[in-house]
This record gives structure tokens, C-alpha cells and sequence, in this order.
């Protein structure tokens, strides 16, 4: 039963981390508390599940383009909005109102289009019986969260460490005012930003989606305040970070709920929120970029 | 009375102005606070769906007295606040003589002495929590609260399936989900059936691996389950995925007796015993009937939301015309007096303002992501 | 008094107390965002408030004064131990730590018998009313415009232009922010307590991250310039969804574009003159 448990929480770890990678990209480099990261989530999730329902395009053919739908209206909220905040050096709670009316929004465009009931990917879209892996009931969902939470960090680390687009992106977190000064095109930048954290938002969307067969348009909303819990115990804009706190959150809520009592489950996350606050600000990789008042 | 004596002056000129603004209308007509939007807005839709289906059948068949009825919603949102100033446009503003709604308990509390204070019938049709109906004598409900309901599925599953010992889940932060799970507890102890453990989770959960993988080390005959249609797909896939047995039943409340858990869980919902005054395949004619004209209304399946709203807009209708008029106080007697039959069985109120008859409950199983009367 | 104005006033009597309540709010959150910070907690000192006064007058049938002085004390103490270790690091830093706790207080309640789950507590008798919450909403916007044009309201504001020369010409810093937001909580739990004395139920879904949210788009939208600033936003943002309603579905979507359309084109609130500019201006020598 324990190994069972451990495997459970390193499938809900590995959900939070993935939901996560993009959240903490688009907060770290672009220095804004964008509440409509979860909207991409959802979107993602939803525009996958009509191109395989109405379509009957392939699941892998859906998750490409909701990929890239996703990232695209993520880079268009951030130029339509915010850009112009920028530009004005409006104060950074402006840039926070204007992406809670534009959540407020687009949640209820989407619900009141298409309806708040739970929508599934047709059962015969992939693969998601269950069966025993070494002593483990495991199904192909779930393995593929897993290794999508892998596969995405490595992919983002590279993208930040080694590419020239990287080191843009880098200068843009730490100096935002001065890289333009650098010859870099900071608004440009600033979309590509969005469209790859929109774009993972809405990876994150399908494959949560294709595991637990709940998809509605609120589903990123509910996902936020873990996603704030992840993000800060790993570090603002760390996507290794991520991983890793998504993994500990995931485990420990797994462990509390079948060792201790499930109704503090969701207590954990938070609390560890709060200690990593108190104790170490800039989380567990984070360098001491915090900025102390 | 002092503070609003003191408004009142100061207000008088928009106030003369708002008056004059209103008109008699020749329509009777009635209030609706439902959730329209939100993420409660699938039960609301669901109930308006069916008031819907029932005024046309009303004013086709002549109306009321002589006169058509007609509904006036409000939309709350799901939100207390919301719901409130709701009741207070319709009764205030919009004259009317009766309310249907809101959608949920947590609506109720704060919205039932409102109405009641002004003497304003109020008929819940899905408020199924305990103490709603203590408000005050003007606050129906027509939903069978699940202290009715839950005690008999369990009386079936133990006499008839030989259940001894039970897990059970329940989401501990919604009010509907919470109320049933009181009752399941007091049945439980009642009827002598053993509880291994007891787990919770949220409304809006998706992962109950967890909780699962726990009751499956300690063996139950069954798992109790109060959820919603969604948290409640959720457990029944995942119970199927982890291997857990299909002969551990999954017992639910009303809650799981509605077409999406088919739909989202497909055949791992088989098994899934619920009680339950309604079921889509109700094999009697007026059920078939409701069935089919509401497929043709709105090209979906109906759920209990909207089957309790169909016939509970019949009886206000009846009731209505034994008052014989629009006068709210004798609205509230002729519907405490009423009797109704139709898609649920046979209806009528107690003393306490509650549905009086249960015989209607029967226990029905999923057998192909369809309910049927258990054997 | 004439039926038609007894039920003008009763179809607007809800509306009139959220108005007050939710002006309490704004001024709450006035208080923290005036310097440079920014907390997602009044929603959960609120519904600190809220129990606090609903268990002091249900079970020990407290008198209504003396339960509006504990709700101001209960949640002050829950800002001190929240703040004191985030206070140090910046903004955002204190906005996520109190949604955390937010969170970890909305299971609290569910889990806990004593606070009645989510079914929450009903049957409060409704003590507080007209006078009550705009009694309280004077005073605080009275309060707080003398305090603007004092010597705390200046360095208040020099904080929120910029807060490393702030503290280099002497306001400490530590202290203005910690007390800034226990006066913030205090005046958070006493809304919460009238409003339950209004509505006469309260339940845990009403302390959310949702709440929190809306209660800073009362300030945001207002513009922190001055106390009246969030008071009007809360007005406004109160007043919209009600006059809205008759779009139905479409009311939360026309509601976001309003923000949206606010912000964009006044990024800094509705009423954007400062307070301390204006006081200091008639003398001259006060700078």
C-alpha cells in the first residue's frame, strides 16, 4: 500500500509541476502576478477536447495545435493588456487588476458559452485502462504525466541556459528596464514569454484532462492557489524548482491524506507555502533575488 | 424601524420616481432565484430547463384562473449576497406572490427569512440541506431531503447484498454534499453497518487516489459515497483504475443520480446503488412523457434538478388556482394543503413544510450506464 | 410611512448594507495598498470577523458593543502573526502568505464542528443595520483623512512613492507596514462581524480567494490616493453586478470588461488626486 501511495503522490506531484512549469515562467521573467495563467489551462484543455470530439482529430494532433492555440491567446492577452502597462511604467498592482478583470472575463465567456458540467475525451480517444506494474496499478495516463513533467523541465532548462533566446530571457528577469538598452526587443520578448508559458499552460491542460476525465472551463482556476504554493516553494520563475516542489507538495498531500486524515490534505500545500515565506523566501532554489523591503 | 425611517426621507423623490415606473401586468407572475451563471450554473440551468418545460405544458392547458403564468428570474450566481438582493427585487420591486429557488441551501439560509418576513411563500427545489424548512412557515421545499432518501438505499444494500462493513467518502466543504454525509453517519449507526474509515475530499477535486488506495487495504463491502456528479465520476473511475473489485459497490446520495455519471465514467459506474424518487428510466407514462418532451426541448437528458422543478411547478400552479388568486397568504395555505402527482410520485406537504411522502424512494442500480430498480 | 417606499426600501435594504460592508472592506485594503503593500488576506481577517461575532452572540449571547471590539482584536492578532515575518520582503511576498493562510483558515472552518462546516452558522439575529455599518464607515473615512494629512499620512506616502528613501530619511519602515496591516485586519473583522449581523448566516465559501480578489478590485478600480478613492470602487463594483442583472449569463463577462477597460485607461484608479498634496497645499510651511 505504501508503494502505491508513493506512486500516487509522485502522479499528483508531477500533475502540480506541470501546471506549474508555465506559472512560474511567465511570474519570474515578466514580474507580473498573471491571474489568467489558468484560463490557458482550461482553454488548452477544452480546445483539445472539440478537435477529437468534433473533428475526430487524433489525441496527439489535438494536443499540438491546442499547444499552440493556447501559447497564441497568451500572447495576445499579454500584448492587448498588458504591453500598454508597461509601456506607461504603470504600478505593478495595475498590471495584477487588469489580468483579474480580464480572468473574471474570460471564465465566463467560456462557462456561460459552453456550460460549467464536466466533459471527458471519448474514452476510445487513448488508452486509459489501468494495470499492474510491478505490484503497482498504474495506467498510461498517468505514466505519460510523468514523464511529461521531466521531459518539459529539461526542455525549459535548455531553452533558458543554452539558447540565445535563453540568456533575452534571463536579462529580462533580473534587469527588465535595461535590456532594451542591450538591443534586445523587449516587447517582443515579452510575447514569446507569454506565448511558451501559455503554451505549456495548455500542455498541462490536455494531459491533466486526459487523467482525470474532469474538464470544465474552471479547471485552471481551481488549480491557482496550488500552482501560487508550487511556484513559491520552488523558487519565482525555477523551473527545476518546479519540479521539485510540485513533487513535494504532491507527495506530502498524498501521504497526509492516507496516513494522517484527508481533511487536511489540501492544508499542506498552503502550509508549506507559508513556512517557505517565513524560512527561506526565495524557496528552495531560488538565488537571493528576493527582493527585501 | 428608526434607521430606515430616516433613509426613507431622504430617498422619498427617487423613490416616487422608481414607484411610478412599475405597472400592473395581466400575466400572473411568479419569482425564480436560480444559479444561471457561476459554477453552481448547471444545477440552476437544469431547474429552469424544467420550469420551462412545465409553464408552457400550464399555459397551453389555459393557464391559471384564466390568466397565463409567467416566471421571472433572477440569477444568482450561486452567491448568497447575490441571491439575496434577488429576493428583494422580486418581492419589492416585482410584486411577486410566490419565489422558486434559490438553488442552494447556502442561498436558502439567508434568503428564507426574507421572504418570510414579508410573508412571500418561498418553494426550494433543490435545497435538500437539514433546517431549511425551520426558517419560518412561508419556506417550502418539494426535494425529498436526504434523510429520507439515504437510510433506505442502505436498509437494501445490507438486507439485500449482505453490506457489513463500509468505507465512506464525502466532499466536507460543499453543504449539500456535507448534510447527506450527517445522515449517512446516523444510518449507518442505525442499521448496525460497520464503518472502517471515513474520508473526505473537496467539491471541486480530481485526484481521490489517495483516499481510495487506503480503503482498499482495509476490505470494505462497499464504499458510502456523498459527492456530486462530478467529484462522484471522479472516485468511480478511480476506484475502477485501482483495481478495487466491482462487487465493492459504490453507494451514493442523490447527488451521483444524474446522467453525467454515466456519461463521464462509462462502465466503471456500474454497480452504483442510489435511492431516488426519480430515475431517467422510470418506467410510468408521465416520466416517459417529461423524458421525451424535454429531449425535444432542449436536446439533452433531463437530470432529478430538472424533474423535481417540472413537478414542483405544477403543484405551485395548482396552488395558485385553489387561492384563487395572487394573494401570497393564501398562496402558502392552498400549498401546504396541495397534492400533486406526477414524474416523482405522488407529492403533498407535512406540518413541517417538508415533501410527506416517501413511497416513492425506490433503491436503483447502474446496469449500462443506465438505472434500474434493484433487484 | 407609504407602502410603495416601505418596499422601495426593502428591495434595496440588502444592497444598502453591502454597500457599507463592502465600503468597510475597501478602506481595509486601502490602508495596506496606501503603503506600497499588498495583502489577499482581508477576505480571511473578514471571516475571522465574522465567526468571531457569530459563536460571541450565538453561544455566549455577548451585547452586540462588546462583540464589535473583540472582532476588531481577533483578527489584528492574526495580521501581527502573519506580518511580522513577511512584512520584511516585498509585496507580493505578503500577498501569497496570506492567501495560504486564507486557505489553511477555510478548511478550518469545514473541518471544525464548532464552526459548523459548510454549512456554516445560521439563525445570527440581525443586530447590526443601517446605522450600525455607515456609523462605522464614517468614522473610519473620518479617521483616515485626518491621518492623511498628519505626519503618519506623509510617511505613508512616501513609502508608497519610494520606499528605500522612505526609510532613509527616517520612517520605520517595519513598524508603519506591521501596524498598517493590523489596523487593516481590525477594520476587515468588524465588516465581517456587521455583515453577519445582516445577513444572519455566514459560511466558509464566503472568505475565499475569490473574496480577496474582489475586495482589491474595490481598491484598485478607486485608485489609493486617498480613503474615498477605494470606498467609491467598492460602490461601483458593488452597485454593477445588480444593475447588470438583467444581462443574466452575461453579467460576470460585461463585469471583467469593465475592470479591464478601468484599468487600462486609468491605471491609477478612478480617483487618482492625492490627499497629501492636498492638505499640505493651503499652509505651504506644513512641508
Amino acid at each position: 500500500m505504501l508503494s502505491q501511495q508513493l506512486f500516487n503522490g509522485l502522479v499528483v506531484g508531477a500533475t502540480y509541476a506541470i501546471f506549474a512549469l508555465g506559472f512560474t515562467v511567465m511570474f519570474g521573467v515578466l514580474g507580473v502576478v498573471n491571474l489568467t495563467y489558468g484560463f490557458y489551462f482550461s482553454f488548452g484543455a477544452l480546445i483539445a477536447l472539440w478537435l477529437t470530439q468534433a473533428l475526430n482529430l487524433p489525441v496527439w494532433a489535438s494536443f499540438l495545435i491546442a499547444v499552440l492555440a493556447s501559447g497564441l491567446v497568451a500572447a495576445l492577452v499579454d500584448s492587448l493588456l498588458l504591453t500598454r502597462l508597461r509601456r506607461a511604467r504603470a504600478p505593478e498592482l495595475a498590471s495584477l487588476m487588469v489580468t483579474l478583470g480580464a480572468t473574471l472575463l474570460l471564465y465566463s465567456l467560456s462557462s456561460s458559452l459552453i456550460g460549467v458540467e464536466i466533459r471527458r475525451f471519448p474514452a476510445a480517444a487513448i488508452n486509459a485502462s489501468a494495470f499492474d506494474l510491478l505490484g503497482l496499478r498504474v495506467s498510461m495516463t498517468q505514466l505519460l504525466i510523468v514523464f511529461a513533467a521531466f521531459a518539459m523541465v529539461g526542455g525549459l532548462v535548455y531553452l533558458i541556459q543554452y539558447t540565445r533566446v535563453g540568456l533575452a530571457i534571463r536579462a529580462m528577469a533580473e534587469r527588465p528596464d535595461t535590456i532594451a538598452l542591450m538591443g534586445v526587443n523587449a516587447g517582443a520578448l515579452a510575447r514569446l514569454v507569454s506565448f511558451v508559458s501559455g503554451s505549456l499552460a495548455g500542455a498541462a491542460g490536455v494531459l491533466i484532462g486526459l487523467n482525470y476525465n474532469a474538464i470544465q472551463p474552471f479547471m485552471g482556476e481551481q488549480m491557482m492557489l496550488k500552482g501560487f504554493a508550487v511556484i513559491i516553494l520552488g523558487g519565482l520563475g525555477d523551473a527545476r524548482g518546479a519540479l521539485v516542489a510540485g513533487l513535494i507538495v504532491g507527495m506530502l498531500e498524498t501521504l497526509t491524506a492516507g496516513y494522517v486524515a484527508s481533511s487536511w490534505k489540501d492544508a499542506v500545500g498552503f502550509a508549506l507555502l507559508v513556512l517557505t515565506l517565513w524560512i527561506r523566501p526565495a524557496g528552495l532554489f531560488g538565488r537571493a533575488t528576493v527582493k527585501r523591503a | 424601524m428608526n434607521s430606515r425611517t430616516l433613509i426613507a426621507a431622504a430617498l422619498l423623490p427617487f423613490a416616487a420616481l422608481w414607484a411610478s415606473a412599475g405597472s400592473a401586468q395581466t400575466p400572473i407572475t411568479i419569482g425564480a432565484i436560480e444559479a444561471l451563471s457561476g459554477p453552481a450554473s448547471g444545477y440552476g440551468t437544469a431547474i429552469r430547463n424544467g420550469f420551462d418545460l412545465a409553464l408552457d405544458e400550464v399555459n397551453k392547458a389555459g393557464g391559471v384562473n384564466g390568466a397565463p403564468l409567467a416566471i421571472a428570474y433572477e440569477d444568482s450566481g450561486g452567491k448568497p449576497d447575490s441571491a439575496m438582493n434577488a429576493a428583494r427585487q422580486l418581492i419589492g420591486s416585482k410584486k411577486v406572490s410566490l419565489i422558486l429557488g434559490p438553488t442552494l441551501s447556502t442561498e436558502m439560509f439567508p434568503v428564507g427569512p426574507i421572504a418570510n418576513e414579508r410573508n412571500i411563500p418561498i418553494v426550494g427545489t433543490s435545497t435538500t440541506a437539514n433546517g431549511i424548512t425551520a426558517i419560518g412557515p412561508y419556506v417550502f421545499r418539494t426535494s425529498l431531503p436526504e434523510a429520507d432518501v439515504v437510510p433506505v438505499t442502505l436498509r437494501a444494500a445490507k438486507e439485500k447484498l449482505g453490506v457489513k462493513k463500509v468505507a465512506v467518502m464525502y466532499g466536507a466543504d460543499d453543504a449539500f454534499t456535507k448534510s447527506a454525509y450527517d445522515v449517512m453517519k446516523a444510518a449507518l449507526e442505525k442499521l448496525g453497518i460497520e464503518t472502517l474509515t471515513t474520508e473526505t475530499f473537496g467539491a471541486k477535486d480530481t485526484d481521490f487516489n489517495a483516499q481510495l488506495t487506503k480503503i482498499k487495504g482495509l476490505n470494505p463491502d462497499a464504499i458510502v459515497v456523498s459527492a456530486l456528479a462530478e467529484a462522484g465520476s471522479g472516485i468511480l473511475l478511480a476506484k475502477k483504475a485501482l483495481g478495487i473489485p466491482a462487487s465493492v459497490r459504490v453507494i451514493g446520495g442523490n447527488g451521483l443520480n444524474s446522467p453525467k455519471v454515466p456519461q463521464v465514467a462509462g462502465d466503471a459506474a456500474d454497480g452504483t446503488l442510489v435511492g431516488s424518487p426519480w430515475f431517467i428510466d422510470k418506467p410510468d407514462d408521465a416520466n416517459k412523457k417529461f423524458v421525451a418532451a424535454y429531449k425535444a426541448k432542449y436536446n439533452q437528458d433531463p437530470d432529478q434538478f430538472a424533474a423535481q422543478a417540472y413537478d414542483t411547478l405544477f403543484l405551485v400552479a395548482g396552488a395558485i388556482k385553489a387561492a384563487g388568486g395572487a394573494d401570497p397568504r393564501k398562496i402558502r395555505d392552498a400549498l401546504a394543503k396541495a397534492t400533486y402527482s406526477g414524474v416523482m410520485g405522488s407529492f403533498s406537504f407535512t406540518d413541517n413544510r417538508d415533501p410527506a411522502d416517501t413511497s416513492g424512494v425506490v433503491v436503483i442500480e447502474m446496469k449500462g450506464g443506465k438505472f434500474q430498480i434493484l433487484k | 410611512m407609504p407602502a410603495f417606499l416601505d418596499d422601495f426600501l426593502f428591495t434595496y435594504e440588502s444592497l444598502v448594507h453591502s454597500l457599507g460592508v463592502n465600503g468597510l472592506l475597501a478602506l481595509s485594503m486601502y490602508v495596506v495598498l496606501a503603503m506600497g503593500q499588498l495583502s489577499l488576506g482581508q477576505a480571511a481577517f473578514m471571516g475571522i470577523g465574522a465567526y468571531t461575532s457569530a459563536l460571541l452572540t450565538l453561544n455566549v449571547g455577548a451585547p452586540f458593543p462588546l462583540v464589535l471590539v473583540a472582532v476588531m482584536i481577533t483578527p489584528a492578532l492574526g495580521a501581527l502573526i502573519i506580518g511580522a515575518p513577511t512584512l520584511r520582503l516585498s509585496g507580493v511576498y505578503l500577498a501569497l502568505a496570506t492567501i495560504g493562510v486564507g486557505e489553511m483558515l477555510r478548511l478550518l472552518y469545514i473541518n471544525t464542528p464548532l464552526f459548523g462546516g459548510a454549512l456554516g452558522l445560521s439563525g445570527i439575529p440581525r443586530l447590526a443595520g443601517i446605522i450600525w455599518i455607515y456609523g462605522c464607515l464614517a468614522v473610519g473615512l473620518i479617521v483616515f483623512v485626518f491621518v492623511a494629512r498628519s505626519r503618519v499620512g506623509r510617511a505613508m506616502e512616501a513609502m508608497r512613492e519610494d520606499e528605500l528613501a522612505a526609510g532613509a530619511i527616517g520612517v520605520n519602515l517595519p513598524r508603519y507596514k506591521l501596524g498598517g496591516l493590523v489596523v487593516s485586519a481590525a477594520i476587515a473583522g468588524l465588516a465581517g462581524a456587521l455583515d453577519a449581523h445582516v445577513s444572519s448566516f455566514i459560511s466558509p465559501a464566503a472568505y475565499g480567494f475569490d473574496a480577496a480578489v474582489t475586495i482589491l478590485s474595490f481598491a484598485l478600480l478607486g485608485g489609493i490616493g486617498s480613503p474615498f478613492g477605494p470606498v467609491l470602487g467598492a460602490i461601483i463594483l458593488t452597485l454593477l453586478p445588480e444593475a447588470l442583472r438583467p444581462l443574466q449569463d452575461f453579467r460576470l463577462v460585461v463585469n471583467g470588461l469593465i475592470i479591464v477597460l478601468a484599468v487600462l485607461f486609468m491605471p491609477r484608479g478612478l480617483l487618482a488626486w492625492r490627499m497629501g498634496r492636498l492638505a499640505a497645499r493651503p499652509g505651504g510651511a506644513s512641508r
